[in-house]
């Protein structure tokens, strides 16, 4: 038994036939097709599938995709600038060395989205605290920490109008 | 919590001795990174194939048992189920799980699927549906009926006169291979010449890899009898050789394609049942078909470090000095071979060296359990023996009355010590590592500072050290391979067989090709990943891929200068000898002549562009690097928590590629080192073999809360003449050193001795208490 449902994803409009059990996970995969969102355990436990619905991060497999009708969804395709301009989360994980594998990078980068969205300047406990969700096995998460922390503060720089 | 700012972009300290390098030693923005950030980077999981079916994987609830009927008549009824598969409609062909080529330690025990099961969670059945939850249901629909078999799960069980067999192959008795020994000297003159004789039993619990992706395959048939294998592995040759093996097809029938992958760490080396199994639901069904593990099944049907027990005795003069070593190993393997009797040689062999020693004996078990799977896991059972063995140099110092740092540092191996591998060691890496860690940290002061032995917080500081060998040679008769082509407009293509794990090692590898022909490092792409197309390579594992495959890329490169070289000679009517080519000009040595690479191959009038392509196999020496970490850590009396505090990582890996993506081998492999050491440990119900924490939840791993800070030096004092510009492995290492270094700075904090990992609060707790009880008086 399938629903439509209306979510914003990525700031488009799509109208999707749901079944009421899927997850939203699953549809933002299967269904929009954007697979850059991962599938890390399916249960709530990693952190792979991290979106920003609403403003606030959550685990897209925990959320039934009929619960996001008419919400607005954020996923990692949609944290780049342009097609051109990478995200300056996104520059920095990059620069900094903190993505390795790649297969937790998504939900990190979209989990440490929200926190900046949240908080501008947040302290490196904070960040800490922000991806204690996120499950990374190959960086120790000692550069995702200093990339988050890069970005902050250029982030905050550039609005306060001070030269990073 | 140790709060630090990141001023300025966290690169670790390099101490190069080597002279200035235009591409490698910088850190280049990596080739594969901007897709995984963006999220465009296609995992297997995310291939969108037409018609794809979905494979699940039915899961013996049972330890040890006989199959006596298997009914799957109401699974193949359910609407949307295309296929199912058992033991009774799979070819059955005896193969290994881990099939290294040209190996002594291939253990051939296993089939597709068997009439048997030998652990709680093998696979017995597989449904190919239209979707997952189809095929979920119809799992539910098989019907099985076992003879339940006696079952072991200890290795002492599993040795026990008459315990049941779980396999009926040589040696016999549940050995997965004869024991190995290694000697040398005489133990017993050794021990009559020690003042001083320690002996103690360590044991290592059964931590899992815990790769973020999911194992995952993909098969499809073309319809003229070529199957393609879409697959997260870190050896695709292998998986093409053991599949042409076992599904009875030539090599050029089968290709196996692997771009991105979710980490492995050792554990996606081995082939798990479900690739075979995709191929044959795929050809029955004539549709692709994909089969994901659940993260359940990563633990069920996936792969563990071996539990072990070491039982360790060594001797020592009053100077310090070790008189002699006994060990007596024992690996548990868990129900399969897999890669037991690697890790049995290599972790025992180990043993020879770190310490100098001249009197040796070492004996190394491995035994068939009821359990899960154990497999190859970075640190390939040197994470085990490297434990007691350095634990017990600290309890050494300690009776001895020697700092441990200076123990250490007097039996250090050094420059042309014989190697577990019977290669003479290059360098004194080890030495340096320990002497720059002590600097590093102010280890004398840090020695001499009050100690506080009543507070309820303790702190203390503890030195693990490291070696491991760059490539599985000489125990694996590997190769490095590579193809170099420099296209008409100078940039370059670079063909290599190593997977993309994910450390970077491809970024690193085309830096190498750049730094050989004086091009730019964006200049350079690499293929890989793609059986059809790249030379064989063996896999990604044993620090092999920058070591071996880089030293191939190399000379590869070098032979495509020598053909840009004689070109750009002609153009500029001089002799090859006198050019050199850097950032993509090539000049005449002394006169001010030169000609740009582009140039000297492009198309001209009359003269064609020119193809330069270089091939290269090499044959390795072998090569180590080395670590010594220096760890502060806090242990709660109260509440038996201990938390690492700060850790300072000094490793020796001979000339660093890429600073970053080196020290981000050594930060992921301190993490994990800390999840063995304090946290992790995958447990199964010991009368059942029940699995009982296959989630996150209640397998404890460190989470980003729980991370120290980490201060990582790379030292250059001991680069390799095998290695490409002298570098070795790093990927290894790290994960060795922390957990004695842990453990030690456990006893430094509290006086309790550790000698098994994981190490738990109530542990910590219980041993506290009794040491209080037996210092109070009666």
């Amino acid at each position: 038994m399938k629903q439509i449902i209306t979510v914003n994803i990525n700031s488009e409009a799509r109208e999707l036939a749901v079944e009421s059990h899927r997850s939203l996970l699953d549809v933002l995969r299967l269904e929009a097709g954007l697979t850059g969102t991962k599938k890390g355990c399916d249960v709530g436990e990693c952190g792979s599938c991290t979106v920003i619905m609403n403003g606030k991060p959550v685990n897209s497999c925990l959320v039934l995709a009929v619960e996001a009708d008419g919400a607005e969804v954020l996923t990692i395709e949609g944290v780049q600038r342009s097609v051109d301009e990478p995200h300056p989360l996104q520059e920095n994980f990059m620069k900094c060395g903190a993505a390795q594998c790649g297969f937790c990078t998504p939900g990190i980068i979209v989990a440490a989205k929200a926190l900046l969205d949240e908080n501008p300047t947040p302290s490196i406990d904070e960040i800490r605290f922000a991806l204690a969700g996120n499950i990374c096995r190959c960086t120790g998460y000692t550069k995702i920490i200093e990339a988050v922390d890069r970005t902050a503060r250029e982030l905050h720089s550039a609005t306060q109008g001070v030269a990073a | 919590m140790n709060a630090r700012s990141f001023e300025a972009l966290d690169v670790p300290d390099v101490v190069s001795v080597d002279a200035h390098r235009s591409v490698i030693g910088t850190s280049v923005k990596r080739s594969d990174l901007l897709g995984k950030v963006t999220g465009d980077a296609k995992y297997v999981a995310d291939m969108n194939m037409p018609g794809l079916l979905h494979g699940k994987t039915l899961r013996s609830k049972i330890a040890h048992a006989r199959i006596v009927g298997i009914d799957t008549s109401r699974a193949l009824a359910l609407p949307g189920v295309k296929a199912v598969l058992t033991h009774q409609n799979v070819p059955r062909v005896l193969h290994a799980g881990s099939p290294h080529p040209r190996s002594a330690s291939v253990t051939c025990d296993q089939y597709i699927l068997d009439g048997k099961v030998r652990y709680w969670g093998e696979g017995v059945a597989v449904v190919a549906a239209i979707t997952e939850e189809i095929a979920e249901e119809a799992l539910g629909l098989i019907d099985v009926q076992y003879e339940e078999l006696p079952a072991v799960f200890t290795v002492e069980d599993a040795l026990k006169p008459g315990a049941p067999l779980i396999h009926d192959r040589a040696p016999g008795g549940n050995l997965v291979l004869d024991p190995v020994v290694f000697a040398r000297g005489d133990i017993e003159k050794g021990f009559a010449e020690a003042d001083l004789i320690l002996e103690g039993e360590y044991e290592g619990g059964r931590p899992t890899p815990a790769y973020m992706e999911p194992n995952v395959c993909a098969c499809q048939w073309d319809g003229n009898g070529n199957l393609t294998v879409w697959i997260s592995t870190q050896t695709a040759f292998m998986v093409r050789g053991i599949m042409a093996e076992v599904l009875g097809l030539p090599l050029h029938k089968v290709r196996v394609l692997v771009d991105h992958m979710g980490g492995g760490f050792g554990a996606k080396q081995d082939l798990f049942q479900t690739e075979f199994l995709c191929a044959l639901l795929a050809k029955e069904t004539r549709r692709p078909v994909r089969m994901e593990y659940s993260r359940e099944e990563t633990f069920l049907g996936g792969r563990t470090r071996h539990p072990a027990k070491v039982w360790l005795k060594q001797g020592f003069r009053k100077d310090g000095t070790l008189t002699a070593r006994q060990a007596r190993v024992v690996f548990n393997s868990g129900a399969y071979g897999s890669h037991g009797p690697g890790v049995t040689i290599v972790g025992t062999s180990a043993m020879t060296s770190l310490y100098r020693c001249d009197n040796i004996h070492l004996e190394g078990r491995c035994v068939y359990t009821n359990s899960p799977i154990a497999g190859a896991f970075r640190g390939y059972g040197v994470v085990q023996t490297y434990y007691a063995l350095d634990i017990q140099m600290d309890e050494a110092a300690v009776a001895l009355g020697i700092d441990p740092v200076e123990l250490k540092l007097k039996n250090a191996v050094r420059e042309g010590d014989i190697a577990p591998s019977n290669h003479p060691l290059i360098g004194h890496g080890l030495e340096d590592c320990i002497r720059r860690g002590q600097q590093e940290v102010g280890w004398a002061a840090l020695r001499k500072r009050p100690r506080d032995g009543e507070g309820v917080i303790r702190r203390g500081w503890g030195v693990g050290c490291e070696m491991h060998g760059s490539s599985a040679y000489p125990g694996i008769k590997e190769q490095g391979n590579a193809i170099v082509k420099m296209n008409e407009d100078g940039t370059v293509v670079l063909l290599t067989g190593t997977a993309g794990l994910g450390t970077g090692a491809h970024t690193a590898l085309a830096q190498i090709v750049a730094e050989e022909l004086g091009v730019a490092f964006e200049n350079v792409s690499v293929v890989h990943g793609d059986t059809d197309v790249v030379p064989w390579d063996i896999g990604a594992f044993a620090s092999h891929t920058t070591f071996m495959g880089g030293r191939a890329a190399q000379m590869a490169a070098t032979e495509v200068k020598r053909q840009l070289l004689d070109r750009a000679a002609k153009q500029l009517e001089v002799d090859a000898g006198d050019l050199r080519v850097r950032d993509g000009v090539v000049t005449v040595l002394g006169m001010d002549r030169s000609i740009t690479v582009r140039d000297a191959v492009c198309a001209k009038k009359g003269i064609p562009a020119a193809q330069f392509v270089g091939s290269a196999t090499y044959h390795p020496t072998k090569s180590y690097s080395f670590a010594a970490h220096f760890v502060e850590v806090q242990v709660d009396t109260e509440t038996g928590q201990i938390e690492v505090k700060q850790v300072v990582p000094v490793h020796e890996i001979g000339k660093v590629i890429h600073p970053v993506g080196a020290a981000g081998q050594i930060e992921g492999g301190i993490q994990q080192g800390i999840g063995h050491t304090l946290y992790e440990d995958y447990q199964i119900d010991l009368r059942t073999g029940r699995s009982l924490n296959a989630n996150f939840v209640d397998y404890k791993m460190p989470l980003s809360m729980d991370m120290p800070p980490i201060r990582t030096v790379i030292l250059e004092t001991a680069p390799d003449p095998g290695g490409p510009f002298g570098a070795k492995g790093v990927g290894e290492d790290p994960i060795v050193a922390i957990g004695p270094a842990i453990a030690n700075a456990i006893f430094d904090a509290i006086g309790v001795r550790f000698r098994h990992y994981p190490i738990k609060p109530e542990q910590v707790l219980q041993r506290l208490a009794e040491l209080h009880a037996s210092r109070s008086p009666e």
